[in-house]
């Protein structure tokens, strides 16, 4: 293309100036977290930190009233236990929807679709409440199951199944595989590109729910983001090590995210999202 | 978890009936109030577990306190559940489901919600005659229908502290009246430091209630029929702090909440509307340059008035162990007076719920807690068990209103008299 | 499968449609059956008792008795705080959604103009879908938009002479500007990659033709790019708009403190939060009313969607 280099200069100008303020907010959790109280409420802005050691990690660690390890704890189980839970059940369900075309599966595709505008945190009290009749509050059972049943995951997997070759599949039932037995062996071997991009989506939001976690997650399950949100405003908040919770919240994320992304934008791209 | 620990009563039912038996003897007022004694109980009581809740309490050490008198308790296990976050919405939740806490604490011993629905074990009986041992003003608050349904713990309540010296400074007295409070705010803040904070949503929050009071007014009517404050004087305070907000005296924000000592000790504020628990913190930073005041009268009706509440010890109706419940409760928040003073004194200043304790509580022997506990009786008013929240919503909405957005009180209370007419002939139902 | 032991003559045709060619139906259900209960259990049958509790007092129960027939609705409709929140809800819309939109595309047009770096770009706007709301709001609330002198607009307004401003204390609305940011950074980087897609797919052949006639800049955009990205656009929004009214999580963290929430400010899942489960009051009638009324109008609004967008992809056939 015709571009200028002075268009082009603009263009890497404007980028890394984004590219900056992009960042900045990510700067700001590793600043505060190693800094002490003081430097974070000065009067005047200080762009560095001024306790460059681990004195607020030992602090946070050492804070009850966070109980960051627990909490990092809980939030790893739930996370992954809802992934797997996610992926599994909605890519039968999609697999069967892509492949069956019977008045039932017809009226099924389009409860998925329904379910699909009707968000889960709309609902939030009715679910609650089952949760709490079930004798689900403060277990993993209750952070997990009712929150596993993504009519989004289960049209993204749909439309990728559309595309994947029947082909494979007829060959294998006639090696004497029966549906089940093919779905596992040929079919899940042949789409991990797409199963990683959607469990990378669940997991992130899972990590990083909070509205569910807040309402049932308690002493045994409360997980990292209901905790650092309840100390942010409780009696004796500190700074350095609110911060320091932050960064220790957001970095597995982070390198699961940098690790993943590539599947990520692959599933985005490739699936029908459209 | 759940499953297990009621397999586990059913298991050892006929125990458990022991227990309950044990317990029901220990309710007769004539028997004696020593625990029931090792010889024929201890075996079988030491099988039932009791849940007890608390909110988070910010002051360092009372966790490990309350779990301290939990584990001296001989007759039951008691298992301390920690709340932090909004507690009263996760005990609320927690009582509809099927693993319900047996003894938690709530404010003001239960809302008229709770007790309507009838979550709340009746502990009328269980208290008796000393009832009279309680602060007669908590006692009063916590009875509604001739009924009560907590046991006061001990005794919360805000106020104003100030620093001497800088009042002194700027050539001001401590405030009385309501415009003293307003020109002491404005003579002492300066670019370093803010006049007075009460919270950093202006103070509305907090203040919201105190200016019916401090104007003059109470809540609700004598029958509860109606509210009883929509009056001239209560529409000037509102506008008078709406005018004290524009005048640049109130630190509009700070590092912390107004229920954190931390803007105070940080000195961000020379003035500020606190909690008496942040008076441990607070005095380790200025040491002697503190004081007291109760929130100062406005207009030509006022008076000073200060907010109090206490946390009350419940029994839950629905719980699998009532008796044994109210026995621990008894227990710890009647008998066990050794506790009872500890729990108010030695973790963030509190006022023991039983005046005959209060000696006992050093921190309130001189200076800023002697001047509080006095405050409590000759100003203390706490929210009308029918200020429920859904009127207490209506009503803050108003009063942001007229504060934030300069509307006018007479009609934005007008929408806000209806609103509380339908839902107090509801809470009368 | 019980009956399949026992098939009485009669019923084996019966049996036999069920079960399908090769027992096709068996697998169907076999494979659709986690998903489908999971969503009839925590899905429709919570929705129905809400429906079913909203038409009693329901304070601090679930199995309540005394009906009141649409009380609960007459009293949402009349609440004032209630209409706001939906009020909220389209000025948030309103400002979010075209920014988010505009920003997104912006982004993937200006990486898709370089030549090179353009997956460290791309991975550095993408990098806050990985953070969480809770997060972001502590850093907005306690670092960037923070009341105090030492927030850092503050810093900069102070060094600039002016005074600090209490930028999420209401009275003014200004704290729109911190809500808005905030999910702007959080998203922005998600929708960039959808439209990076879009783009990936239009075919080279479209502009080299464009270009042949002499279109270049804003014309290729208007008339060749933009309409190219309709269906992409059309998804972006619908689920922009979807997460609007969702907002829950960063509002909640930036507005509220402990038991307590402002009156402003108010997105349509904060007040009926705040309503039926904060606070310590519990009105399940009054929040299954307000369940059922977000929930039709969110069904409404996709039917309505989906209605527009099927027109336009026939008009585009």
């Amino acid at each position: 293309m015709k571009t200028g280099k002075v268009g082009l200069a603009l263009r890497y100008g404007v980028a890394s100036a984004l590219a900056l303020l992009f960042l900045l907010p990510l700067y700001v959790i590793v600043r505060n977290a190693f800094s002490t109280n003081a430097n974070i409420t000065a009067a005047r802005w200080n762009w560095l930190p001024d306790q460059a050691n681990l004195t607020n990690l030992h602090s946070l660690l050492a804070n009850d009233s966070i109980g960051i390890v627990r909490a990092m704890g809980n939030s790893a189980v739930m996370s992954l236990l809802q992934t797997a839970g996610t992926v599994t059940v909605s890519l039968l369900a999609g697999y069967a929807l892509a492949r069956y075309t019977h008045r039932v599966a017809r009226v099924l595709l389009g409860l998925t679709v329904f379910t699909l505008m009707v968000p889960a945190a709309t609902t939030f009290l009715p679910m609650f409440i089952i949760t709490a009749q079930l004798g689900w509050i403060d277990t993993f059972r209750g952070l997990v199951i009712p929150g596993m049943f993504s009519a989004f995951a289960t049209y993204l997997f749909r439309q990728f199944f559309l595309d994947f070759p029947v082909e494979l599949e007829d060959a294998s039932l006639i090696d004497g595989c029966n549906p089940w037995t093919s779905f596992w062996r040929i079919v899940v071997p042949n789409s991990t590109g797409i199963i990683a991009a959607v469990g990378t989506i669940v997991l992130i939001g899972s990590w990083n729910a909070f509205l569910w976690p807040t309402l049932i997650g308690r002493d045994a399950t409360r997980t990292v983001q209901v905790a650092l949100s309840q100390f942010m405003t409780s009696q004796g908040v500190r700074y350095p090590e609110l911060f320091m919770g932050t960064l220790v919240a957001v970095l597995p994320m982070l390198f699961v995210f940098l690790f993943l992304q590539r599947y990520l934008v692959q599933g985005l791209t490739t699936s029908g999202l459209r | 978890m759940n499953i297990s620990r009621r397999s586990l009563l059913l298991a050892g039912g006929s125990l458990a009936a022991a227990a309950t038996l044990a317990a029901c003897g220990n309710n007769n007022p004539l028997s004696s109030p020593t625990p029931i004694g090792s010889t024929s109980a201890s075996g079988s009581a030491s099988d039932v577990t009791l849940q007890q809740w608390y909110h988070e309490y910010g002051e360092a050490g009372v966790k490990e306190a309350v779990e301290r008198y939990a584990a001296a308790y001989p007759n039951a296990t008691v298992e301390v559940k920690w709340t932090p976050g909004d507690y009263s919405s996760i005990l609320a939740a927690q009582l509809l489901t099927n693993d319900i806490p047996d003894v938690f604490e709530y404010e003001q011993g239960g809302s008229l919600d709770m007790i309507r629905a009838g979550q709340l074990e009746d502990l009328t009986e269980l208290i008796g005659d000393q009832a009279a041992d309680f602060n007669p003003a908590v006692m009063k608050r916590f009875t509604f229908e001739d009924k009560i349904y907590g046991i006061p713990q001990t005794i919360d309540m805000q106020l104003l502290y100030y620093r001497p010296s800088l009042l002194e400074a700027a050539g001001v007295e401590p405030p009385t009246t309501f415009e003293q409070l307003v020109a002491a705010a404005n003579a002492v803040k300066s670019a370093d430091i803010g006049g007075f904070f009460a919270g950093n949503d202006g103070g509305i929050g907090v203040l919201g209630t105190i200016l019916i009071w401090a104007s003059g007014s109470d809540q609700l009517t004598e029958d509860r029929s109606a509210v009883a404050f929509l009056n001239d004087d209560f529409y000037a305070a509102l506008t008078s702090y709406r005018d004290f907000l524009r005048s640049g005296g109130v630190l509009e924000a700070a590092s912390a909440e107004w229920y954190d000592g931390a803007a105070f000790v940080n000195g961000e504020a020379a003035m500020q509307w606190g909690g008496l628990w942040s008076l441990p913190d607070i005095k380790k930073a200025w040491g002697d340059d503190v004081a007291v005041l109760p929130f100062p009268a406005i207009g030509a009706n006022g008076r000073p008035a200060v907010p109090f509440g206490a946390f009350g010890s419940c029994v839950a109706a629905k719980g699998a162990n009532v008796d044994a419940s109210k026995a621990f409760a008894k227990w710890l928040w009647i008998d066990q007076e050794e506790f009872q003073v500890d729990f108010s004194n030695s973790y963030g200043t509190h006022i023991p719920a039983k005046p005959s304790l209060v000696a006992q509580a050093d921190k309130l022997a001189d200076g800023p807690g002697k001047d509080a506990a006095q405050f409590v009786s000759d100003h203390g008013f706490a929210n009308d068990i029918m200020w429920s929240g859904a009127l207490g919503d209506a009503y803050s909405t108003a009063v942001s209103n007229v504060i934030k957005d300069g509307k006018d009180p007479k009609t934005e209370f007008a929408a806000f008299e209806a609103t509380a007419k339908t839902e107090l002939a509801k809470l009368q139902s | 499968m019980t009956s399949a032991t026992a098939p009485t003559q009669p019923r084996r045709g019966l049996w036999h449609r069920v079960r399908g060619r090769q027992g096709r139906n068996l697998w169907f259900a076999l494979f659709v059956a986690p998903f489908f209960i999971g969503l009839l259990v925590f899905v429709y049958v919570p929705i129905a008792w809400s429906a079913y509790l909203s038409f009693f007092e329901a304070r601090n129960t679930v199995t309540p008795t005394k009906f009141v027939g649409f009380d609960n609705y007459l009293y949402l409709l009349g609440d004032d705080l209630f209409r706001n929140s939906l009020l909220v809800f389209v000025a948030f819309a309103v400002f979010i959604v075209p920014l988010t939109y505009a920003c997104s595309l912006g982004l993937a047009l200006l990486l898709d103009k370089l030549r090179w770096g353009r997956a460290f770009f791309r991975s550095v706007f993408f990098i806050p879908t990985a953070v969480s709301y809770v997060i972001a709001a502590i850093i907005w609330r306690f670092s960037f938009f923070n009341g105090a002198r030492f927030g850092l607009l503050n810093s900069w307004l102070r060094s600039w002479g002016f005074d600090p401003v209490n930028w999420l204390g209401g009275g003014n609305n200004l704290y729109w500007i911190a809500l808005v940011s905030v999910r702007l950074w959080l998203q922005v980087g998600f929708y960039m990659i959808l439209f990076i897609a879009g783009l990936n797919k239009i075919p080279v052949e479209t502009y080299e033709a464009a270009a042949l006639d002499g279109a270049s800049g804003w014309k290729l955009l208007r008339w060749i790019t933009l309409p190219q990205l309709r269906a992409t656009s059309v998804a972006v929004v619908m689920l922009l708009l979807i997460n609007a009214f969702q907002a829950f999580d960063e509002f909640y963290n930036m507005l509220g403190s402990i038991g307590s929430y402002p009156p402003y400010g108010r997105p349509p899942l904060v007040h009926l939060y705040l309503i039926a489960l904060g606070g310590g009051k519990q009105d399940l009638g009054v929040g299954g009313a307000g369940t059922v009324i977000l929930t039709a109008i969110i069904v409404a609004f996709g039917v309505l969607q989906n209605r527009v967008l099927n027109r336009g992809e026939r008009a585009d056939r």
